[in-house]
């Protein structure tokens, strides 16, 4: 139940976990895939920075306050960490905020449904129009950055050529931006800018269009592969066999493209669920703090989540590349890693479990002190190898002490408190979910 | 292929901060909250984020999402400049906060001819 929470989401609370654990798996799929009825809110309080509410579109870094909050109240995880893969799949940055955030709210409407309603509306939108150069595309200078990229990283990674990419460039002309005094107006197709010859693509020849551009490689025999395998490595550590792939791509195929069984398959799917005492997925840093924050019931009240993310190497509107981010070890860098002890410290300072005067006396045993520190952090996965460790900590805590000073030692206490809560977030059970 | 850049951002990019104070006397010392304005700069286009705010400081934060270096230049309709940032390179950001009466200002980038081919736009400062 912990796995499937935090690969699905950002974690449970222990009132999560305790009430699913109960309903049985089952139940928890079906809650945890389909949302609350009624659809996703936002549950407790709203993210407030310096006594202000965010303003994410005037203030810099509150775009990413305001999506990380989402992430730590919605009652639909599931709808976030999917719009955060398409965050990266369809990687968007250097563009004006409103169309950022405008791009987002697409990405959490379409997250779950037609991967080819997603296609066509990510296509149209202007964020993405401005970045990979398909505004302003034209019958006479036809621009090869979009078509290129819908085939190379949207949906097929192979089989196509170089021909089908122009071709496809081609089909793709017509749409114009118009700008006035407060930046991007509209992005309109221009039938008269638009390519309206015969072109030959993936094997198809005619007077083809946007519509038949997305159409054919929707239909590409490598597409459902590519894009069910993508899926896969978002949720599971190891790769998919070929079986595996077969059998999701036919759920995806059979389901009219729809993105909703697929994801349902891969965390039904029992590889999720190997080694459940030796979690094997390194937790991205926007899964990392907004774990952090929800699985601990503290919500947004500082901007240094901001910068966190930002050294940890992921700053949401900000992927480095159009290819999206590196995903996997390659977030556990050094300046990484440091950053993650940073944000132990920040939710030990400023969330829920921070410490509070007199709330932990220096005379508990050392299992009672991490056991209540455990429960102060939400519970989390411990190893028995880091509990021994944390344990042995404890334990020792106090040696300097003279054992009949320990009765007015509440500070040396606290101070253990404060410490186990830290280590307990920030240990290396906690990279991995 | 287009250019994968490797973008962005932040705390040591950040080129200038200047708190100008356009009406000295009286209104320094009233206690207004700030406003921040968000504004964007590309080749040729500049938006800002909000077309209005109230009289008081505004902080104008500049992004940078063009090939070229940009600045940006509060003008007032007399076309006398009340503050500018410096040069802010690609990707970079920069802080340009003002005390501002009511009234209609200019935003340009006055680099080069930038504010001829399109860098320029308007707010309006309200009571």
């Amino acid at each position: 139940m912990r796995r499937l929470f935090w690969r699905a989401g950002f974690g449970a609370t222990p009132a999560e976990a305790r009430r699913w654990a109960r309903a049985g798996k089952a139940a928890t799929l079906r809650f945890v895939v389909d949302g609350p009825p009624g659809g996703a809110r936002l549950r407790g309080p709203a993210p407030r920075v310096g006594g202000h509410q965010l303003d994410p579109l005037n203030v810099w870094g509150h775009d990413v306050l305001w999506w990380l909050d989402r992430m730590v109240r919605t009652t639909y995880p599931l709808q976030e960490k999917l719009t955060l893969f398409w965050h990266d799949h369809f990687a968007t940055s250097d563009q004006d905020t409103p169309l950022m955030l405008a791009q987002n709210r697409m990405l959490r409407r379409r997250a779950l449904g037609s991967f080819r309603a997603l296609l066509g509306d990510v296509t149209r939108d202007p964020a993405m129009q401005l970045f990979l150069s398909l505004a302003d595309s034209t019958k006479d200078a036809p621009n090869e950055n979009y078509a290129r990229e819908l085939m190379e990283l949207f949906t097929l990674g192979s089989g196509y050529t170089e021909q089908d990419v122009r071709e496809a460039a081609r089909a793709l002309t017509g749409f114009s931006s118009t700008w006035g005094e407060r930046g991007l107006v509209s992005i309109d197709y221009r039938a008269d800018q638009h390519d309206d010859g015969v072109k030959t693509l993936l094997g198809r020849r005619g007077r083809l269009g946007v519509d038949d551009v997305l159409d054919l490689v929707t239909a590409h025999r490598n597409h459902a592969p590519f894009l069910v395998s993508k899926l896969w490595s978002f949720f599971v550590a190891t790769p998919p066999s070929v079986r595996t792939v077969r059998a999701l791509s036919a759920t995806y195929r059979s389901s009219g493209l729809q993105i909703k069984p697929v994801v349902r398959a891969i965390l039904a799917h029992p590889a999720l669920y190997t080694r459940l005492d030796a979690p094997d997925l390194v937790k991205c840093p926007v899964v990392y703090v907004a774990g952090a924050l929800r699985t601990t019931g503290s919500y947004i009240t500082q901007d240094y989540p901001t910068w966190m993310l930002q050294t940890m190497g992921q700053l949401p509107f900000a992927p480095p590349s159009v290819a999206g981010w590196d995903w996997g070890p390659a977030w556990m860098s050094s300046n990484s890693m440091r950053q993650r002890f940073a944000l132990g410290n920040y939710v030990v300072n400023y969330g829920r479990p921070r410490v509070h005067r007199g709330s932990a006396p220096a005379t508990l045993t050392a299992k009672q002190a991490l056991d209540r520190a455990w429960r102060a952090v939400g519970e989390p996965q411990v190893s028995a190898a880091t509990r021994a460790a944390l344990l042995h900590l404890a334990a020792r805590f106090f040696d300097d002490l003279d054992p009949r000073w320990r009765d007015t030692a509440g500070w040396r206490g606290e101070a253990l408190q404060l410490t186990l809560r830290h280590l307990l977030l920030t240990c290396p059970d906690a990279q991995l979910h | 292929m287009v250019a994968r850049r490797s973008r962005f951002l932040v705390a040591g990019t950040v080129l200038a901060a200047a708190l100008v104070l356009a009406t000295p006397g009286a209104g320094a010392r009233r206690r207004v909250a700030d406003t921040a304005v968000g504004v964007g700069a590309r080749e040729f286009h500049l938006a800002a984020y909000r077309a209005s705010a109230p009289a008081g400081v505004v902080r104008f934060n500049l992004t940078n999402y063009g090939q070229d270096a940009h600045d940006l230049v509060v003008r007032d309709r007399s076309g006398r400049t009340l503050g500018r940032t410096g040069r802010v390179r690609s990707g970079a950001r920069a802080t340009l906060a003002l005390r501002l009466r009511p009234g209609t200002y200019r935003l340009v980038c006055d680099l080069s001819n930038h504010e001829a081919l399109g860098m320029r736009t308007t707010i309006r400062v309200t009571r």
